[in-house]
């Protein structure tokens, strides 16, 4: 019995088409992605081949969340078949084995399912063949075909997932014989995807995350996050660690579903349970005569209509499975995302209006667009699938009221979710005891942002059904309109809003600035899209099938017919609005504020290599001293500088012209003395001044530059978020032109520079032992000035504080705006930035320098812990590194457009996001704010005391000594030893991610090419272990020293080289060896924990003997691996508690075989034992150095 | 007096299937009894009074208001019961009849609830009135529809197959109500039950093929075969032979053989005997034009 349904269920659906459709279609999107550069799944870039097992593992992933879909399709129809044809009653009638028409009927759907993700390794087959043949890609970037991973892939993923999302699927199509639940089924699997994805923000909950994803992803990407490009290469997905266990948990579970509902199934229908109806006590007393009423038409009836109407199809939707579902799995979404969502080192932020609305925004998106488009069909075929059109079409009504209603229901339901989702927004922030809700905020955002959504979506998609007039393939339409006319916009190269429906600029709440720079052309672009659904809906009513003329021609014969003038007459002035609005939305976005494409860009961007490229190394002046005058106007969000430049000739030959680029949004004068312009490219923004005569070696010249950047109108995008009402931050960069060419401007992607004939660009010069002419400029000025002198005068409006670098020196008032002098206490970088804003200021004294924390006044709550941790770092630093040369330490409020924090002399701007609000109160948690500041206080030493050469390893004496910096700080008020652990976690996993991730190649510290993974992570934890070999002062005096030989020193500026030089005196001989394997070049160690083993001893006392495994590893550039004999002193040490709190033991040893055997005697038994417990070594899967302790047998 | 003046409609549909053919009547005050076989026009002619369907050509006129030229005026005095009656899902008996009251003009809520309510008791449905209708058995649906069709102050009322599902009870209760209604206004009744428009109707016509093939009252037309029709009980192979040699109007099975009925001015004897006419017999008389087995 089994075998026949088994056999007839394939028989069947073989002969279908749907199988081969969607085989043809995996095969064809994995194709696609495998042969198009442009498609970027699963990271194929840089060193990884577009068809590595890594790749191939991804594709497979990320096509088992499509498979879902394909899943739905084939296990509601094994399991409906039947009742969707109505043979049901004569098959269950004959003499049906159950099991096997069961399980005959669903493992051939199994079978039949997996079939098509057959298509990934055939498009990715056919993609590594024909992509090179036809040219698309190189040859070279294709592997053979990784059969292991197509077997492995398909085991580990494509089986067991089909499986389980059959399971469920069969068991609800079943269990409810509805095809709309069963789709529901694969929508829940998808929400509980969606939710582990949210416990995987921090690195703590990973394991969880790894094993709640119903689909192995997340256990994948756990797998292989530290891959490198080789490993991506080789390593095919193998049943082991968290990937074996979660699938396990799941087709477990699956089985278990697969069961209950076998247990369940019956061929005989259930008997409805019939409620026992109350009796009712009640009499009532009825008139025998019919009551007198008397029917009035008239426009109040028409507004009774409308609500009336409203009523019922709001109801018919509230009270629907479909949307009752969709509002418990939002919600489901809502709530995992209110509590997940980590930021940084595991913390997160206080509860703030706009983050729980991004919460709400994030979860409920998809749900809200699955809602507009499912309703508006169904609410146009409502009366007509219930039956009831002819009665309710026979009734004295206007069409277009009932079409309105049913448009503005949608949108009611929509509503009403979402501000249910509010409420709980607000519940949660009062579980969490925030009290500052802002409702406005929740409001207004409702208003701006999601309404006119809701309004032009519903409009729209009434009028595709109307007009279609067949529900499914009006579905089909819509949904295409939703994914495909964004990707047609896309390779159309047609970015305006205007074109994308419901478009405008997106908006950014602040603290600091409200809504932002976008809000009016919002607005202007909210009503020209809810004018053009208004016009949707208007056409709709009159293509509106009333009573039973269907086809569209007769439909329009009949309106011009039946549908009075003053509609007409509604519509022509509604249009015309439209047009009207649309003009100047297109004014204000195409002809005030051009914008250029995308690919306009990088036209631009290739065009102007081309040309100007050849001017790169001409010779130029540096700048040797800057005086601003700088009026902001907040208000109009404008900006107006003048700027007296000196230049100054520091090269050995007469420089006879200035070459500037100019940014087409500012508006620059040139007052050159004795120059004249005899280039000018004004579609570039390239100038060129002759000077007569030359400016000789070691002559000055000054100059000026006027210049400003107008805000007119409003923009397609959300416009300049530099300048805003309040919270203004823009840096000298962006405010003058660049003196030569700007190599910035330049593609960097290299397959992109192919495409355009471009050579690879030039990467940073090698590190040079004795260097000379490579080391004249630094890189963070690149060469354009060194330390100069910076005065500001700055004004703004009364109510903001403008800064400007230094100190101030005068403050005055002067026509109603607020006036303040600056200028720099020591030679500094050219390389600072001009704030203002409306600021409370935290001020507190240290020694000579006065701490300020300029804030908005309603992030007060972390202040003190600010004004803490830069006196903290101002203590540390001016001990062990030297004094600090600015009289004032400012950490400067920016608004949320940016998420970082920065340092420029003497003043630090950070993000309100980035610490303000972040929720410290659990002292036990790491303090990023600590951390942070730390960090950038530290770059008052390191990056502008003392900046390296641009060059190999420049970054490695700014970003990685402030990184150890800040580390050493926090150790300095760290309880235990352990605290630290909780830091350097994050430094090792931003290290081992970032490698993982590389395109390039990686390199060692010392010669690190600005590759963040490497300056912060891999720097920080070296010498983080350096100082816990040699010693913490000797580590410091080290970078002392260097930095006494190079402080505020003219070129040639140090290379890391010369760092070296001061610390190899610091290491003893024995452990010189570490300065090669840690700074000059990769080295990996893996340990493990094999054995920990404890027996009492007679006297109280406990012998525990550790096993151990070790292992060193030499890495290249592109993860190749060699193991290298190990001869290393390494920690082992023992947890009283399992929380690896308390390190009640540690002994350094020295390991030099792979395997080795120690034995300690304790006084007290150990929780766990560990290698390296306060994770000093870099080893990529720590968790296995850690072992508990158990009883010896 | 209402008077509902059809005339010469005609309609013919894409696939070309003419539905209705140069229809003309006119109907007064009472009920009137619609006729005919499946596919002959009454559903179409219906729907076209209910100001659903577009007439090719012709005009129907209730009381000098030309139902194409201004659909809405009709519409604000018609009620319409469609051979197929859905209700909302999710939606109560209650708030179904208060939503159609509102739609027919009913705008204080204080009437309206008086007479959903009047309504509701008079279908018998009243203690279900909070239950979602969807529930609802067949009959149950048949009498809310019902209901929403007598709702407001209708001068024309069209019933397709209202009996449709209802048992005998109920049909009775369906016709006393609109029996009451139907004295002041216009009811237009159709049905394959020729038993329905005997009882109830004062007029009646009957449509075959498009076309009104009788009009008039329904005791006229029998008196009219009055000494015609004949019955006799062959076997069941002399059937093809009656069929050739006799007009035979109708046939059915009696105690296991077919009985005739033949329409003949004399006596064809042959053990033919002769029977008063009922309207049954009127109707296959009309409809049955071709002289084939029915």
């Amino acid at each position: 019995m089994f075998k026949t349904f088994f056999l007839t269920e394939l028989r069947y659906t073989l002969k279908q088409p749907m199988v081969y459709i969607f085989l043809g279609l995996m095969a064809l999107l994995v194709f696609g992605a495998t042969s198009s550069d442009n498609v970027q799944i699963g990271g194929s870039v840089g060193n990884v081949l577009r068809n590595s097992p890594h790749v191939v593992t991804i594709y497979t992933t990320v096509m088992s969340l499509f498979g879902l879909l394909i899943a739905t399709a084939f296990f509601n129809n094994a399991a409906l078949r039947d009742y969707s044809s109505g043979f049901n009653e004569i098959l269950f009638s004959t003499p049906l084995s159950k099991p096997g028409f069961f399980f005959g009927r669903f493992f051939g759907a199994v079978l039949l399912s997996n079939i098509p993700m057959l298509g990934v390794y055939l498009g990715s087959i056919i993609g590594s063949i024909v992509a090179p043949a036809a040219g698309w890609i190189d040859a070279s970037r294709f592997g053979p075909a990784p059969l292991q991973t197509f077997i492995s892939s398909y085991f580990i993923f494509v089986l067991p997932n089909m499986f389980f999302a059959g399971t469920v699927i069969f068991a609800m199509a079943n269990k409810w014989k509805s095809t709309v639940i069963s789709f529901v089924g694969s929508l829940l699997i998808i929400v509980g995807y969606l939710v582990s994805g949210t416990l995987l923000s921090d690195i703590d909950n990973e394991t969880i995350a790894a094993l709640t994803d119903t689909f192995g992803i997340r256990a994948y990407s756990l797998f292989s996050k530290y891959f490198t490009p080789i490993e991506k290469n080789t390593i095919s997905p193998s049943f082991t660690g968290l990937l074996l266990y979660n699938r396990l948990i799941w087709v477990a579970l699956g089985f278990g579903v697969l069961l209950i509902s076998y247990f369940n199934f019956s061929f005989q229908q259930k008997n409805k349970k019939v409620k026992a109806e109350k009796a009712k006590e009640e009499k009532e007393e009825f008139s025998e005569i019919q009551p007198k009423v008397q029917p009035i038409y008239g426009s109040s009836t028409e507004w009774l209509h409308f609500k009336s109407f409203f009523k019922i199809n709001f109801l018919s939707i509230v009270k629907s499975t479909t949307f009752r579902i969709l509002f418990i799995f939002n919600l489901i979404l809502l709530v995992s995302s209110l509590f997940g969502g980590f930021e940084y080192f595991g913390l997160k932020s206080y509860p703030l209006t706009y983050k729980v609305l991004d919460d709400i925004s994030g979860s409920s998106g998809i749900f809200i667009i699955i809602i507009l488009v499912f309703f508006s069909g169904e609410l146009i075929w409502h009366d007509r699938d219930n039956k009831i059109n002819e009665v309710v079409d026979a009734t004295p009504h206007t069409s277009f009221i009932s079409l309105i209603a049913k448009a503005l229901s949608i949108v009611g339901a929509t509503t009403v979710l979402y501000f249910s989702f509010i409420l709980i927004g607000i519940g949660y922030q009062l579980l969490n005891g925030y009290t500052r809700i802002e409702l406005d905020v929740y409001l207004l955002d409702f208003l701006y942002d999601k309404l006119p959504i809701y309004l032009v979506w519903s409009g729209f998609m009434i009028f595709i059904q109307v007009m279609v007039n067949n529900k499914y393939i009006g579905y089909f339409i819509s949904i295409l309109i939703i994914f495909i006319w964004e990707i047609v916009l896309s390779v159309a190269d047609v970015q305006s809003n205007m074109l994308s429906i419901g478009g405008g600029p997106s908006l950014t709440y602040s603290d600091l600035n409200g809504f932002g720079p976008g809000v009016l052309g919002k607005l202007w672009f909210n009503v020209y899209w809810i004018l053009f659904s208004a016009v949707c809906i208007l056409l709709a009513g009159i293509l509106w099938v009333r009573g039973n003329s269907v086809v569209l021609k007769e439909r329009i014969f009949n309106a011009r017919k039946k549908i009075p003038k003053t509609y007409f007459r509604v519509l022509t002035v509604l249009f015309v609005l439209w047009i009207a609005t649309a003009g100047l939305v297109y004014y204000n976005t195409q002809v005030l504020n051009p914008y250029k494409s995308s690919d306009q860009y990088e036209e631009m961007a290739v065009e102007y290599e081309k040309t100007y490229k050849k001017y790169q190394n001409v010779n130029l002046p540096k700048t040797t001293n800057v005086k601003y005058q700088i009026d902001i106007f907040p208000n109009e969000r404008d900006l107006k500088v003048q700027a007296q430049l000196t230049y100054t000739n520091q090269s050995q030959k007469p420089i006879d012209s200035l070459h500037y680029t100019i940014d087409e949004d500012w508006n620059p004068e040139f007052n050159i003395p004795n120059s004249k312009l005899v280039f000018e490219d004004e579609n570039f923004g390239y100038l060129i001044y002759q000077l007569s005569p030359a400016l000789q070696p070691g002559e000055s010249m000054d100059i000026e530059i006027t210049t400003s950047y107008i805000t007119k109108g409003f923009e397609n995008q959300t416009g300049n978020t530099s300048i805003v009402k309040n919270g203004t931050f823009i840096n000298n960069f962006s405010i003058l032109p660049t003196l030569g060419y700007n190599e910035s401007i330049e593609l960097s992607d290299k397959n992109k520079r192919k495409k355009f004939d471009l050579k690879p660009k030039d990467r940073m010069p090698e590190l040079e032992e004795n260097c000379s002419a490579n080391c004249m400029a630094n890189y963070l000025s690149n060469g354009q000035s060194d330390y100069i002198n910076v005065e500001t005068i700055i004004s703004t409006s009364s109510n903001q504080i403008a800064i400007a670098p230094g100190s101030l020196i005068k403050q005055w008032e002067e026509n109603g705006r607020n006036y303040y002098q600056y200028k720099v206490d020591h030679l500094s970088q050219n390389f600072y930035s001009f704030i203002s804003a409306n600021y409370e200021v935290a001020k507190r004294k240290w020694n000579d320098v006065d701490i300020e924390v300029f804030y908005d006044s309603k992030h007060s709550v972390n202040i003190e812990k600010m004004l803490d941790a830069v006196e903290r770092s101002l203590a540390y630093y001016t001990k062990n590194f030297g004094p600090y040369y600015h009289k004032q330490c400012r950490i400067i409020e920016f608004p949320r457009y940016a998420n970082f924090a920065q340092a420029f002399p003497g003043t630090m701007p950070y993000s309100e996001s980035f610490g303000f609000v972040i929720d410290l109160e659990d002292e036990t948690d790491n303090n990023v704010i600590d951390a942070v500041i730390a960090h950038e206080m530290a770059h008052q030493w390191w990056a502008h005391q003392v900046v390296g050469a641009n060059m190999q390893g420049g970054t490695m004496m700014s970003e990685s000594f402030a990184e150890y910096s800040s580390l050493m700080t926090m150790k300095s008020i760290s309880s235990s030893p352990m605290k630290m652990r909780e830091f350097l976690k994050y430094d090792h996993d931003r290290y081992l991610r970032g490698r993982s991730g590389e395109t390039d190649k990686e390199l060692p510290l010392y010669k690190v090419e600005n590759q963040t993974y490497i300056h912060y992570g891999k720097g920080s934890v070296i010498l983080y272990a350096l100082q816990d070999f040699i010693g913490e002062d000797n580590v410091n005096s080290a970078m002392k020293s260097f930095l006494e030989e190079f402080r505020y020193k003219e070129p040639p500026y140090p290379t890391s080289l010369d760092f070296m030089k001061h610390l190899e005196p610091q290491v003893p001989d024995s452990l010189k060896y570490l300065i090669t394997d840690w700074f000059k070049e990769i080295t990996l160690y893996d340990f493990r924990m094999k054995e920990a083993k404890y027996e009492e001893l007679e006297n109280g006392k406990f012998n525990v003997t550790l096993n151990i495994e070790a292992y060193k590893i030499k890495a290249d550039t592109i993860g190749n691996e060699t193991k290298v004999p190990v001869n290393e002193w390494v920690d082992l040490g023992f947890f009283a508690d399992d929380d690896e709190k308390d390190l009640m033991f540690q002994k350094r040893v020295l390991i030099n075989q792979n395997e080795a055997e120690f034995t300690f005697q304790l006084d007290s038994l150990p929780a766990k034992a560990a290698i390296d417990p306060r994770m000093i070594y870099i080893d990529r899967v720590y968790k296995d150095n850690i072992k508990s302790v158990s009883l010896k047998d | 007096m209402n008077i509902l003046k059809i005339n010469n409609l005609s309609k013919t549909y894409p696939n070309g299937v003419k539905a209705l053919d140069d229809v003309s009547i006119e109907i007064e005050n009472g009920m009137f009894g619609l006729l005919g076989p499946n596919g002959a026009g009454k559903s179409s002619l219906m729907r076209t009074l209910a100001t659903l369907q577009e007439a090719d050509s012709g005009s129907a006129i209730l009381n000098d208001n030309d139902i194409f030229n201004q659909p809405n005026e009709l519409r604000k005095v018609l009620g319409y019961l469609p051979q197929e009656f859905g209700v909302y899902p999710r939606i109560t008996a209650e708030q179904l009849l208060d939503h159609m009251a509102i739609l027919k003009g009913i705008s204080k809520s204080s009437e309206r609830k008086e007479l959903v309510k009047y309504y509701l008791n008079k279908v018998n449905l009243y203690d279900k009135r909070n239950k979602s209708v969807k529930g609802f058995s067949g009959g149950m649906k048949q009498r809310v529809g019902i209901a929403q069709a007598l709702l407001g102050n209708p001068k024309l009322i069209i019933v397709d197959e209202p009996t449709a599902g209802l048992d005998p009870g109920e049909r009775n209760r369906f016709y006393n109500l609109l029996a009451d209604v139907g004295k002041e206004v216009i009811v237009i009744l159709s049905t394959h039950i020729v038993d329905d428009v005997r009882e109830l109707c004062t007029q009646m016509a009957i449509m075959n093929l498009g076309q009104i093939v009788f009009k008039g009252a329904p005791q006229t037309a029998i008196d009219e075969l009055k000494g015609m029709v004949y019955q006799k009980i062959v076997s069941r192979e002399e059937l093809d032979n009656y069929a050739k040699n006799f007009s035979v109007i109708s046939n059915k099975m009696v105690g296991g053989l077919p009985l005739i009925h033949v329409l003949s001015s004399t006596n064809p004897g042959d053990g033919f005997q002769q029977v008063e006419p009922n309207l049954e017999d009127v109707f296959f008389s009309k409809i049955n034009t071709t002289n084939q087995l029915v």
